[in-house]
């Protein structure tokens, strides 16, 4: 299972979440993202992008949807990365209600690192929020260290043991 | 006004981490987070590489690479579009690199394991500042490039400890980094209270040899003070300067060199070179633009002046202790031609072929050497031979010995000699002939 609880459960916490994508001639681009879900009962996880934002991001998602989503936990760089394609669509009233969820309690756990408030507000917005689905291809630890880069599961298009 | 990659200095000093995206040959994207980011000139940036081993493979196929940088002040995010063009594994850069990153490793307990490979160094084509709901404007930090290149000089000075290689550097450093246009040193002899220059750069005469009196004009004020003396427009002094000019030609009559100093100068500035409270010397930087210097050069000459000055007299004190010989004395050149060396002893002043050379302890030390040669037949010598020997009766250059000989050597290089002076270790130095001397006294 590409997705376990604890991956799950991390993936959906106040992590900074941070997408990258690529254009028609295959230029890298970076946008951040402003809440995250697993999708129940699949391998695929869902972000809230700003559109007023990261433009180029969701322009990129929309031509070929190939995709990285990387998570980190501020206070100690625990950090996975997911691939895979993604599809956008419009976010809905419970997206909003996501992503304002996630905002505040990720400005909290920013401020407890001692990024203030208003720096944060910087980089956390909602403003012409979409939201990309993900299906997760490959998910590898990203946590500074000798494993950086392992590869934890590769989807082959059944559920892995 | 478009960001340029000088004006996000608070960008660079790593509080918010930077990230970097790319892409493999297929198409999938690829994020990993910097520890380090740093500028290399207005067009490159370094990256620290730990891990990012996808990072690599991608930049191999695909070079192209966006990169966020963040102010650490404010939070304003910018996407900087780059592309990689090498790694590299030392040198300065990378040195600098893996000091900071060694430090702030272990400040987040990682210490080990954030080793460095390497820097990639990338060229940034485009830089973008990203949307932001709040305000968060980022203030570029001001004369920061300035700074940095007299931190530079500083350092450039302060890595050498011998005399004449200091005086070079920091006249290379003030015209070639700095950007000014001529500039020269003079040293100061506290027995005879005369400034001596020793070096000069920007001038069709380079003036070595060249004597100022405590006391005596912008320069000699400078001395006697110990204070910055400036003239911001000299076009009343040019007629001064015309008639100085017309004398150099005129050397081997007044036995006295002219300043070096061009006749369209309209600003002057004149700077003590300062160490442990002890006068070493002026350094005198000149332009042909009217108010050149402001306080900022004022206070940038002040701190570059200081540092020659305590790298001199660093210089002076180990040059006390002769070391080993690291050059081998060139024997003497096979030519027989005979050139006539004629000592004046009423003011020691010493003349090659006509030539006239230099006067007082300088004409005193080259002839006490040429004794030397003529009943020894010893071509090298130690700084502390000279500093002790009874026949030369000179208790006033204990202080300075190095100071005269630069100058000896200056001079005799500039007038292109077949008599030389070559340094050949720390506290070492040999003569050198193109041809054989014959001595005279009058």
């Amino acid at each position: 299972m590409l997705l376990n609880p604890e991956l799950a459960g991390f993936i959906t916490s106040p992590v900074m979440i941070i997408i990258g994508t690529r254009d028609d001639r295959n230029k890298p681009e970076i946008g951040r993202c402003v809440g995250s879900r697993v999708v129940p009962d699949t391998a695929s996880v869902e972000v809230i992008i700003s559109a007023w934002q990261w433009r180029r991001t969701v322009d990129n998602l929309l031509v070929n949807g190939q995709a990285a989503i990387t998570f980190v936990r501020p206070s100690d760089y625990a950090c996975y990365q997911v691939k895979g394609r993604a599809r956008i669509r419009m976010a809905t009233a419970s997206d909003m209600d996501l992503s304002q969820a996630y905002i505040a309690a990720v400005t909290a756990a920013l401020h407890e690192q001692g990024v203030l408030p208003a720096m944060s507000a910087v980089w956390l917005t909602n403003r012409e929020a979409v939201v990309a689905q993900l299906s997760v291809e490959t998910v590898s630890i990203k946590t500074p260290g000798q494993r950086a880069g392992t590869v934890l599961g590769v989807d082959h298009g059944f559920a892995a043991p | 006004m478009a960001l340029r990659l000088r004006d996000l200095a608070t960008c660079f000093e790593g509080v918010v981490p930077s990230i970097i995206a790319t892409a493999a040959a297929d198409g999938t994207p690829n994020i990993s987070y910097l520890s380090h980011v740093v500028m290399i000139d207005d067009d490159h940036v370094g990256l620290s590489n730990q891990f990012f081993t996808q990072t690599s493979r991608n930049l191999c196929d695909n070079p192209q690479a966006t990169i966020l940088i963040v102010d650490g002040l404010r939070g304003a995010q910018v996407r900087l579009e780059a592309s990689f063009v090498e790694t590299v594994d030392h040198g300065p850069l990378f040195d600098t690199v893996a000091t900071q990153l060694n430090a702030s490793s272990a400040q987040v307990g990682m210490a080990g394991i954030m080793r460095l490979r390497g820097v990639d160094i990338f060229r940034v084509s485009r830089i973008e500042l990203c949307p932001s709901p709040v305000q968060a404007p980022i203030e570029p930090v001001p004369d920061e490039t300035w700074l940095s290149l007299c931190a530079a000089l500083a350092t450039a000075i302060a890595d050498l400890r011998e005399m004449e290689a200091i005086v070079d550097a920091a006249l290379d450093g003030l015209c070639d980094r700095l950007g000014y246009e001529s500039a020269f040193i003079l040293l100061g002899d506290h027995t005879s209270r005369v400034l001596t220059t020793v070096g000069s750069r920007g001038y069709a005469r380079s003036g070595i040899g060249s004597e100022v009196p405590f006391g005596e004009g912008i320069i000699g004020a400078a001395a006697l003070d110990r204070r910055i003396v400036k003239v911001s427009d000299m076009s009343r002094v040019r007629r001064y300067s015309a008639a100085v000019e017309a004398s150099s030609q005129d050397e081997n009559r007044t036995k006295a060199v002219a300043l070096p100093g061009r006749l369209d100068t309209l600003s002057q500035i004149a700077v003590p070179m300062v160490a442990a409270g002890g006068l070493q010397g002026i350094l005198a930087v000149e332009s042909r633009a009217r108010l050149a210097f402001s306080s900022r050069d004022e206070a940038a000459l002040t701190i570059i002046a200081r540092h020659i000055a305590t790298a001199l007299a660093l210089s002076e004190m180990l040059s006390r202790e002769p070391q080993d010989i690291d050059k081998p004395p060139l024997l003497r050149t096979s030519s027989d031609k005979m050139f006539k060396v004629v000592h004046h002893t009423f003011d020691d002043s010493v003349f090659i072929d006509g030539e006239y050379m230099i006067k007082g302890v300088a004409g005193r030390l080259l002839l006490h050497m040429l004794e030397l040669y003529r009943r020894e037949g010893r071509t090298s010598f130690t700084n502390r031979e000279i500093r002790l020997s009874k026949d030369l009766r000179l208790p006033d250059i204990k202080d300075n010995l190095e100071t005269r000989l630069l100058l000896l050597r200056r001079r005799l290089e500039d007038k292109a000699s077949p008599l030389q002076l070559r340094r050949i270790g720390r506290g070492r130095f040999s003569l050198e002939f193109s041809g054989v001397p014959l001595l005279e006294r009058r």
